[in-house]
């Protein structure tokens, strides 16, 4: 008699799935190895079908043509992409396939401050000997080091994001003031704006923990030291003298209310960089592309930006700083890394597809081919009104910068950052304070997952 | 079965409140009752009023000042449709239409399993029943967080992750559901006509259709609109489980598109505010026209009054 | 009276009549209960299996049965966020209620057009997906397109941020209020058409207001609905997630990553890579949840249940 129900269960349960199956199989099903090289599965529509198929999550806003492009031009694998979101979201999927040890993508594109999260659960092949050195020379020093970790190579860099200050000329041709060459001078002529009724002069924001890592580096600072072949250690320097420099400069110039404290990236705040609310906006070469997207520059606002490079501490001995740049990675749940690494490194290096990118998608493309070209050197941007931003601004800031060490502990070192960032801003913190409690929770993250601080 | 309980009851209801309107006078609480519906109202309106201004405006309309809650200088409805539903190559009504399809499938196959088990643990003593509440409201207080990563590995292993299969089970369960189906079942469907019908030699399952269904006709619609709204908004499961975005519901598409725009190098050179504000609007239309169509199926009542 | 029906009928007949009744019972309950077990009770059990491990960066994983366990019952964000989310349920639960059983009870005396249109606008809300509903009152709430600048400016005030830590609790219990009322109230609502209305009759017979109907007819009976959608606010609200989450991408400063226990879990599950201590951290606010809960229904067993 208690048997019946059983098998009632059991009959409702084959049933159930003998539906499902059929009719979940056929093209819209996936193994339980990767996405896999399943052509249908793609936005992107590939012609040549004898040849092998990588996967690909990207969200460049031209990957479609991209991928066309090269598509058209290889003879050895074929890309079959889809956008799966845009940074986060992206990770936060990717994330879950490493996790679930199933469903990530071969090629996946990835910001260069994310790769050592993914490469310390083994989750991204090293491209060393993967066709690393047939492209080597196209990137710069500093380019590579940002993807690599240790000696060892996971990116193929794409785009970076070389830093500058984005001014309006027309705030400054109001008061009468001049782009400011240091930081000194960024306080005086700030002071000098708000004491005669202007705008605040710039944006500390607690959203951005890696715009806040750049101004460290700006300063001489290193926060982290970190080679994964010296078994567990690493070095975590976030309450130096450099770091407490920059933190309590902006502090202070918070606290003079010199500077906005909104977060950025929001509408709030394109609103107030289009109403004039910002007298500059520290920001990398990106920074056009994404501000003209957002309509910035098309209405009341058009043709009042120009660019200048960042303020230094000290002019003599000049940093450059970056933020922001992906490359393509190649995920170790690829079933052929080989024809991955292929992918990641053709993928948008070919010409077409580069000019297209910084021609109409505003990004900042790294290849030195590009950087040299006089085509690129000249362009008269138009967000600039025709001044030859590259020229005078972001190209030799790509050059001279020599890179950044990331670490597995990225993601929650930024969190901590944003945490203390907030605290200067409503004041619960001083900028050595919170210098001080950033390296003290840091340094207790590392120890809790096993490194070893120096 | 002779007379059927739902007519009579039917018919009972609104006669006894027609005999109440007409024999009762006015009375005057109504008008500030209705000043409470009214500012209610605008409360829960003035959202919805933000959408519908401002997807009348453009880019520059949105962020070159001006009053949020009026229009702007031109009013852009048409170039702003147009520009929905041709970004991305029509994306953005596949994705409607996924969300349909989620919606429509899972809440009525939610709606179903509910009904079902509802009504089970309403009228039947079977050995379990009461474990199986416990495991119920157990099962309900573990956060799905906690679930997203070991249902993906389980989709894996079925080759379901990145279909619509990954959407449509999940939402198939719906506890809150299932719960209040119980509460309704018991008071509405009185053990004394389910008898009645066994002895008339109904077996249980006809008894359910009948007898049953119909009486608890209110629920189900409750239950049903509660899900297929659940299954539209469906979110975070959706936004893990999906990779291909021309699967994506329409939530997680417009999370995609916000995503862009505020991420530097994801939306190239065109704005995508408009759009999302109108997609927004758009989004929400299908199941205002769901709830309108559903409201009709409101009226029943109970039946306790017919046995007496 | 089934047990006069059955103490009629003869004892054999009476076993296979329960053993029919298990049966069919199970039957009824079976789909849903399948799914709930392939879905929902199956990642479970694999979620707990995988927090007991604790994952370190170096070092790998190694088993620790309830370590992580106590690390989280210490872990200052995991506490602070249980604190939150206790403090926030015990301000919003009440309000909500109070909203949706009032709104509910108007509803039900005012049956007019009005009254009809009325409950299609307020219910609205809960048909618009978290991401779009924390998006648009992100709008609402900045200075650049929300009415409360405009507002407070008219009176020489500047308006309030509510997207600032001081008053981000506030801003989030509006969202949420504004979202939920609605869908609380359609429950309610449904309930009160399932009322005898002969019940009102004899009561006005006897002289009674519509205060004491309300009061002694309608919210008794309504008890048993208003305790399930308690039960099930309160376990939603302590796990809450959606809209914090979403609001973060506008207020970062405000709203920190272990905002919510949820959201910690969500952290350190995806942003972290340490899905382990993320599923201890779901658990351990599970535990919470259910002290809550057993709690809730500790206190209210005399009101009648909606469990057997």
């Amino acid at each position: 008699m208690k048997t019946t129900p059983v098998i009632a269960a059991a009959a409702t349960l084959v049933l159930a799935s003998a539906l499902v199956s059929c009719s979940a199989g056929g093209d819209e099903a996936d193994g339980g190895g990767g996405d896999g090289s399943d052509a249908t599965n793609c936005t992107n529509t590939i012609t040549k079908d004898d040849l092998p198929v990588v996967t690909m999550w990207a969200w460049y806003p031209n990957m479609e043509l991209v991928v066309d492009n090269f598509n058209e031009a290889s003879d050895d694998v074929q890309v079959c992409w889809t956008n799966a979101g845009a940074g986060g979201d992206a990770y936060d999927k990717f994330q879950t396939a490493i996790s679930a040890g199933s469903g990530a993508p071969d090629v996946m594109m990835v910001e260069a401050d994310r790769i050592p999260t993914f490469q310390v659960q083994d989750a991204l092949v090293d491209l060393s000997d993967l066709g690393y050195e047939d492209v080597k020379a196209n990137f710069s020093d500093g380019a590579w080091k940002d993807v690599s970790v240790g000696d060892a190579v996971y990116g193929a860099p794409v785009d970076g994001g070389p830093m500058g200050m984005i001014y309006r000329t027309d705030i400054f041709d109001q008061y009468g003031v001049t782009p400011p060459t240091t930081w000194a001078e960024l306080e005086t002529t700030a002071q000098a704006l708000k004491d005669a009724g202007g705008p605040v002069f710039a944006s500390f924001a607690a959203n951005q923990p890696a715009t806040t890592t750049a101004y460290f580096y700006g300063n001489g600072a290193e926060p982290f030291t970190y080679d994964p072949s010296s078994e567990g250690e690493i070095g975590i320097n976030l309450n130096s003298p450099e770091i407490k420099e920059v933190l309590d400069y902006w502090d202070g110039l918070v606290d003079k209310e010199l500077v906005g404290t909104e977060d950025q990236f929001t509408p709030e705040y394109i609103a107030g960089v289009i109403g004039g609310d910002y007298a500059t906006y520290l920001s990398a070469a990106w920074a056009p592309g994404y501000l003209q997207g957002a309509g910035v520059g098309e209405g009341a606002d058009a043709g009042v930006w120009a660019a200048a490079p960042m303020p230094q501490w000290d002019t003599a001995d000049s940093v450059a700083i970056n933020w922001g740049g992906s490359a393509f990675v190649v995920s170790s749940q690829a079933q052929d890394p080989e024809l991955a690494a292929k992918a990641a490194f053709g993928v948008y290096a070919d010409p077409a597809s580069l000019d297209d990118g910084w021609q109409n998608q505003i990004i900042f493309p790294l290849n030195v081919g590009v950087l040299d070209s006089p085509e690129f050197q000249d362009y008269e941007v138009p967000f600039f009104s025709g001044q030859q931003a590259n020229k005078e601004v972001y190209v030799p800031a790509a050059n001279a910068y020599t890179g950044m060490t990331y670490t597995p502990l990225g993601q929650y070192y930024y969190s901590a950052l944003t945490n203390q960032i907030a605290a200067i801003i409503d004041g619960s913190a001083t900028g050595s304070e919170a210098a001080d409690a950033l390296q003290a929770d840091v340094v207790a993250y590392a120890e809790e997952q096993g490194f070893t601080v120096k | 079965m002779s007379v059927t309980p739902i007519e009579r009851t039917r018919a009972g209801r609104s006669s006894r409140r027609g005999i109440e309107r007409r024999s009762m006078p006015r009375k005057p609480g109504r008008v500030p009752l209705n000043i409470v519906l009214g500012l209610l109202m605008l409360y829960f309106l003035i959202p919805f009023w933000w959408l519908i201004v401002n997807s009348s405006k453009s880019s520059a309309g949105l962020f070159g000042g001006g009053s949020s809650l009026w229009f702007a200088g031109d009013i852009n409805y048409v170039q702003n449709f147009i520009d929905l539903f041709t970004y991305g190559g029509g994306i953005y009504a596949r994705w409607l239409a996924n969300s349909a399809l989620y919606a429509l499938v899972g809440g009525i196959g939610a709606t179903v399993l509910a009904v079902l088990a509802g009504y089970g643990l309403a009228k039947y003593s079977f050995a379990g029943r009461r474990f199986s509440f416990a495991i119920l409201l157990g099962a309900v207080m573990v956060p799905t967080t906690a679930l997203v990563i070991p249902t993906f590995v389980l989709f894996a292993q079925v080759g379901w992750t990145n279909t619509i299969w990954a959407v449509i089970f999940p939402t198939l369960l719906n506890p809150f559901g299932v719960y209040l189906m119980n509460v309704y079942a018991r008071d509405a469907v009185p053990d004394e006509l389910l008898d009645a019908a066994r002895v008339d030699g109904a077996g249980e399952f006809r008894s359910f259709f009948q007898v049953a269904l119909p009486l608890l006709r209110p629920a189900i619609v409750t239950v049903l609109l509660l899900s297929v709204v659940a299954s539209w908004n469906n979110y975070f499961l959706p936004l893990v489980m999906l990779s291909d975005n021309r699967l994506f519901p329409v939530t997680v598409g417009i999370g995609l598109w916000q995503s862009t725009a505020s991420t530097y190098g994801a939306a190239g050179s065109q704005s995508l505010w408009s759009i999302i504000v109108l997609g927004s609007l758009v989004s929400v239309i299908p199941l205002i026209i769901a709830f309108l169509t559903l409201q009709r199926y409101w009226r029943g009542g109970l039946a306790i009054g017919s046995l007496k | 009276m089934t047990a006069t029906l059955a103490s009629a009928v003869p004892t054999k007949r009476r076993r296979s009549v329960t053993a029919r009744q298990n049966l069919t019972g199970w039957l009824f309950v079976g789909p849903f209960g399948i799914v709930f077990l392939a879905l929902l009770v199956l990642p479970i059990g694999f979620a707990l299996y995988l927090s007991m491990f604790q994952k370190s960066m170096i070092g790998g994983t190694k088993f620790v049965l309830f370590g992580n366990y106590l690390k989280a019952f210490s872990d200052p964000s995991f506490l602070d966020g249980v604190w939150f989310v206790i403090r926030f349920s015990l301000v919003l639960i009440p309000l909500q209620m109070a909203v949706s059983l009032a709104i509910a009870l108007i509803l039900d005396i005012v049956i007019t057009r009005y009254a009809r249109f009325s409950r299609l606008m307020i219910f609205l809300p809960y048909a618009i997906p978290t991401v779009i509903g924390a998006l648009m009152w992100g709008f609402l709430y900045s200075d650049n397109f929300g009415p409360l600048a405009e507002i407070f400016e008219a009176f020489g005030q500047s308006a309030p941020d509510f997207l600032s830590s001081s008053l981000i609790f506030y801003g989030l219990l509006n969202i949420v209020t504004w979202q939920w009322a609605g869908y609380y109230m359609i429950i309610i609502y449904a309930a009160l058409q399932g009322i005898d209305p002969t019940l009102y009759e004899a009561a006005r017979i006897d002289g009674a207001s519509q205060w004491q109907i309300v009061l002694r007819i309608k919210i008794p009976l309504l008890t048993p609905a208003l305790l399930l959608i308690l039960v099930f606010a309160l376990i939603g609200t302590l796990q809450f997630f959606n809209e914090p989450q979403i609001l973060q991408q506008l207020a970062a400063g405000a709203i920190p990553n272990d905002f919510t226990p949820n959201m910690y879990a969500y952290q350190q599950a995806f942003s972290l890579a340490n899905y382990n201590y993320g599923a201890t951290i779901s658990f351990a606010l599970a535990a919470v949840v259910f002290v809550c809960v057993y709690i809730f229904l500790f206190a209210t067993r005399k009101r009648g249940s909606f469990t057997s």
